[in-house]
């Protein structure tokens, strides 16, 4: 596990390193975003329309939004400009794009998070066994992962999407039921397909890191020790390649958080997300008005260039106070 | 083991690849809910129709003879009828290849033109202004998504000041070199340039960023190492050093990773040629994933991992004739 050495690294890295502090600064601040975004957000998100300053309500009684009005060859939006009411203003159906771009922290780091994690779960068993038996089974996995490799990630989540379907599966939001966020949504919609499969398509860089670790730790003499004192290979891959593979897997896992977030915002932008609630697909709406509304493209952007930087600015640190050499997308755009 | 012997070796861990590619395409498909008929066809036709239909596709035999019969026709470059269009799909993809073609190299160029020199200015003056400029750039650019950094260059240059396209590509690169062959007229070409520059600098900032770091690092690296002492106490000219000797060891590595990324690199044209209306694979790709057509997926995705393996194949071979050392390990 992490010994009083590398934790020691840790710190001495990080009191010098001014740019992991910027990082994690910023981190903290787009988690609190995410998290408190039914008690920070200024306007449920899904509310469209909005009123002026002298209380006339936009859109006007009886014109949709839905209905895309054209006059004179221009396309009649009913978009808000940042104001007091509305900080960031509305996007093009009048929704608060301030509080969209908090709840889209949240949908970004939820699939950030999960995704990753589901990464994990399959790409750390699956490199542990292949590296620690080596040999056939080893070459067998390893042409899974070339396969694997074979395939864009963008390219290979699109299909499996194509597959699924858009499944969306709603977290109870525990600020609504403690009371403390009126007028908020009762729940945030994780996109279950889309957190499924990013986990789907990234899980093989943990598989490589993971069967590296476990090919330089099964000649280790420890492990020759536990196997002659009559251990069993599941003992040994649990209690000693497990634990001691570990290091270079976080350190992976935080760049992968940033990897995953801009892969989610590329699907969503793309169309395929399954909630609306997400910074790509605030891209993608904001695309048609840019002549008459540049920030509704714009800031969601920034969420994404600002979240996926602190947490590449994290992963940076780790990877110099830990040195562990390993590769992986890195925050691959796109 | 001879070269020859490792191109083999490498080429048959290829096939096995591209065999796996397109047995994980023919699941995909297979497992994929829904009844294709109804996308030929309009659902309400009689069962007569749909059952010649099923006939036609062949989906009334079992399933593993619809996978022999689709690795057959795939052997002899048949990826079968689009649902859509009812189109060759072999025709379908082939004839987008040259939009996507065109793109990725304008992107690699870009990336090569800016990265190298970038990197290999930080590498020699690190911790001076410049260094740091040029890893804020990297960092930046490494964790920006493209499709967002592609409608910011539109705000800015096609909105904002109107001095490029906002997308599209109304003529192909090869047509506008033939006019210019034969007529020596250079207005097709520089309509074409002036289409391609927002969508291949959107692609290439990614790889203009990670080649940027890459070419850093390695000069460090290379820099620490005894031969460069010994070429300065010689006293060869330090531009001489940089760009012949360290530089050349430099490329190999950044070499490897291109080819790896090459996957990354058709990924990202998908979604640039989404945001630029670029009529590439990947704007046809996201048209068949509307609208589930399978035939039309399953060649796109195929055509994309030979290109990948063959890419890869073909850098591994470089590497060996380069460094003859990773023959034997």
């Amino acid at each position: 596990m992490i010994s009083d050495r590398i934790k020691s690294n840790l710190s001495r890295e990080f009191r010098e390193s001014l740019l992991a502090k910027v990082g994690l600064v910023l981190l903290v601040a787009i988690l609190i975003m995410g998290l408190f975004a039914p008690v920070l957000a200024t306007h449920n998100p899904h509310t469209t329309g909005y009123f002026d300053d002298d209380g006339n309500a936009y859109p006007p009684m009886g014109v949709s939004y839905d209905s895309h009005q054209w006059v004179d060859g221009e396309r009649v939006t009913y978009t808000a400009e940042p104001s007091a009411d509305h900080y960031l203003g509305t996007n093009n159906i009048g929704q608060d794009v301030f509080s969209r771009l908090l709840f889209g922290a949240r949908t970004s780091l939820m699939v950030g998070v999960f995704g990753t994690g589901l990464a994990v779960l399959i790409g750390v068993p699956f490199g542990l066994v292949s590296g620690y038996y080596g040999g056939r089974v080893d070459d067998a996995m390893m042409r899974v992962a070339d396969i694997m490799l074979a395939f864009p990630s963008l390219v290979l989540a699109l299909a499996l999407i194509g597959v699924m379907g858009s499944l969306t599966i709603p977290i109870p939001d525990p600020f609504v039921f403690a009371g403390v966020a009126d007028g908020m949504p009762a729940s945030t919609p994780l996109p279950g397909t889309v957190t499924l499969v990013v986990g789907l398509v990234t899980w093989v860089w943990f598989a490589r890191v993971a069967r590296g670790e476990a090919m330089s730790i099964r000649n280790e003499e420890y492990v020759k020790a536990a196997r002659s004192l009559g251990a069993n290979d599941r003992e040994i891959l649990l209690k000693h390649v497990l634990p001691n593979s570990l290091t270079p897997v976080i350190v992976l896992a935080t760049i992968q958080v940033a990897a995953i977030i801009l892969l989610e915002s590329s699907l969503s932008y793309l169309g395929f997300s399954g909630t609306t609630l997400s910074w790509g697909y605030e891209i993608q709406q904001g695309q048609d008005y840019l002549r008459t509304a540049w920030w509704v493209s714009t800031v969601p952007g920034i969420g994404i260039v600002l979240s996926v930087i602190s947490i590449n600015l994290l992963g940076d640190w780790l990877r110099d106070s830990l040195d562990p050499n390993i590769e992986g997308e890195g925050g691959g755009a796109g | 083991m001879s070269f020859g012997k490792f191109l083999l070796k490498r080429s048959l861990q290829g096939l096995v690849v591209i065999w796996g590619v397109v047995t994980v395409l023919f699941g995909l498909r297979a497992i994929t809910p829904g009844d294709p008929v109804n996308l030929i066809v309009d659902p309400a036709v009689d069962q007569a129709t749909r059952d010649r239909i099923r006939e036609e596709l062949g989906l009334d035999q079992p399933i593993y003879v619809q996978y022999v019969d689709y690795l057959q026709d795939l052997l002899v470059g048949d990826l079968g009828y689009s649902y859509q269009s009812s189109r060759p799909v072999t025709t379908m993809v082939l004839e987008r290849v040259p939009a996507t073609l065109e793109l990725a190299v304008a992107a690699t160029v870009i990336a090569l033109v800016i990265a190298i020199p970038l990197g290999v200015i930080s590498g020699t003056r690190r911790n001076e202004p410049a260094d740091y400029g040029a890893t804020s750039f990297s960092l930046v650019g490494i964790s920006t998504p493209n499709f967002w950094l592609g409608i910011m260059l539109i705000l800015l240059l096609a909105v904002q000041i109107d001095i490029f396209p906002t997308g599209r590509r109304p003529v192909a690169f090869h047509d506008a070199l033939w006019t210019f062959l034969t007529t020596f007229y250079v207005g097709d070409l520089l309509t074409w340039l002036h289409h391609i520059i927002l969508p291949a600098v959107t692609l290439g900032t990614y790889f203009t960023a990670l080649i940027t770091r890459l070419t850093r690092s390695g000069m460090l690296d290379e820099y620490g190492k005894p031969y460069v002492t010994a070429t300065e106490a010689k006293g060869i000219p330090g531009v001489l050093i940089r760009y012949k000797h360290v530089l050349r060891n430099t490329m190999i590595p950044i070499i490897t990773v291109l080819g790896l990324q090459f996957g990354t690199l058709l990924g990202g044209a998908v979604v640039t040629e989404t945001v630029f209306s670029w009529p590439g694979l990947g704007l046809r790709l996201i048209d068949g994933i509307n609208n589930l057509d399978w035939p039309l997926i399953q060649g796109i995705i195929i055509f994309i991992g030979i290109s990948y393996v063959v890419i890869n194949i073909a850098v591994d071979a470089i590497y060996a004739k380069l460094n003859p050392r990773v023959i034997d390990e």
